[in-house]
Order: C-alpha cells, then structure tokens, then sequence
C-alpha cells in the first residue's frame, strides 16, 4: 500500500512538472511560430488568395495585359499626333498623354 | 455610313460611279481581312461596324499581335495595293461584325485611266489618306524618340 501511494505521489508530481514546462514552453514558441507562419508578403499587407496568387510588387507582367497597355498607349499617343496633324505647333507635338508609358 | 474619305469632295454622281466599284464583302468578328506580309490587291473601304490594324511584338517572350490603329465606317485602308511592292505591311482584323467595299487594283486604275477627271481627284484622295497617316506617325515616332532621348539624358 505504502508503495502503491509512492508511485502514485511520484506520477501526480510528474504529471505536475510536465505540465508546468509544457506551459512554459508554449508562452515562449507562440510568438516565434506565428512569426514563422504568416509570410512576408501577408506581414507586408499584400493581399493573397490561399497563398497561391504571386505577389503584385515585382511580378512579371504577361504579355496580354503588356499588349492591353501597349494598345492604350497607342490610342491615347495617336490621337494626340492627330491633334498635331490638325493644328501643327511645338507645342502640341509635346503635349504629353496620361498613358504610363510615356513616363 | 460618313461620307467615305475615299469619294471626298466628288461631285454624287461621280462618288457613286467609284463606289460602284467596290465589292461588298462581309466579315465575322474576329475574322481576318489582310496579314502582314499578304499580297496587296485591292483597297477596302468601311462601310459598317470596324477594322483593327495590328503589329507583332516580342512580348514576355512570344509574338503578339499589338493594335496601333482602328478604322470606323468611311475610312479607306489598304492603300498598300496602290504602292509597290504590293504586300500588306500589317495584320487587319474585324473585331466586330464589318461590311466592307472592295476595290480591286486593276479594276481602280482602269477606270482612273479611262476617267481621269474622276481618277484626279480620287488618287488626290488616296494621296491624302497616306499623307495623313505618315504625318500622324511621323509625329508618334517624333514623340518616342523625344521620350527616349529625355529618359536617357535623365
């Protein structure tokens, strides 16, 4: 019996250490796991869907929406060389157009 | 359909002995009238819906199509059949469904030939339409190399 209510006094101080470290152990990984687990580009405030959109800053632009962008440019640069055509001056051969390539 | 840029400033009678001439032709959108590099036959004057006229460009590493310029009703394209080498130097398609009046070569300058009072006037018009595109395009390229220069001496 003696013996029994020693093992038994051993296993709930056990359990007792084991709890406290464990508790204390995941006081101290919390902030480093949640650190580890958001990327940069979430911290950074990127938006992402599922994590499988590439980030927008410094992705390579496909050659559709660089056509689209081209196309725009264009438009907007050929209607201001018609102005010119019509009413030709320095000046409105230099008028500049909203298109961001032009920049 | 605007007055045709083609038949400017001709008296109705002779417009409308020139624009007799023209075949109608019908395209669906998307359909290709001319590609770059094509023979140059006849000139193509709009009578409904639109004609995008495009380039290739190397872009993100593969050819693409870019349009540098769109046709509306009235307007004459395909003015490289009236110049040799005879070859279309781009790619037109019909983004929408288009009507079109085409105008054999041989077909224009024989009747020019045999109606010069009317070919006068009609090649001052043609005259007129290549002009008008060089200057736009003399003054885009003016523009970009302007941009280039500036951009380089930043």
């Amino acid at each position: 019996m003696q013996l029994f209510l020693m093992v038994l006094a051993l296993s709930l101080v056990g359990v007792l250490v084991s709890g406290v470290l464990f508790a204390a152990a995941s006081r101290e990984a919390q902030p480093a796991e949640r650190a580890a687990l958001v990327s940069p580009a979430i911290a950074a405030g990127e938006e992402r869907f599922f994590m499988m959109r590439p980030p927008v800053s410094g992705a390579p632009v496909s050659a559709d929406v660089l056509a689209l962008q081209i196309e725009r440019h264009v438009r907007l640069e050929q209607a201001a060389a018609e102005r010119f055509h019509q009413f030709p001056s320095v000046e409105a051969l230099r008028t500049p157009t909203l298109s961001p390539l032009a920049g | 359909m605007p007055p045709p840029d083609l038949v400017h400033g001709l008296p109705a009678a002779d417009a409308a002995a020139v624009l007799a001439l023209g075949v109608p032709r019908e395209l669906s959108p998307g359909e290709v009238l001319f590609r770059l590099g094509d023979r140059a036959d006849a000139v193509y004057l709009i009578r409904s819906g639109r004609i995008s006229l495009a380039l290739p460009m190397r872009l993100a590493g593969r050819d693409q199509d870019v349009v540098v310029e769109e046709y509306e009703p009235g307007h004459t394209l395909g003015w490289s059949a009236l110049i040799p080498p005879h070859r279309f130097t781009l790619t037109a398609t019909a983004p929408l469904a288009t009507s079109l009046l085409e105008f054999d070569r041989e077909r224009l300058r024989a009747f020019c030939a045999a109606h010069p009072a009317i070919g006068y006037p009609l090649a001052l018009n043609i005259a007129a339409v290549v002009g008008g595109r060089l200057q736009v395009f003399q003054a885009m390229w003016l523009r970009e190399m302007q941009r280039t220069v500036d951009n380089a001496h930043a």
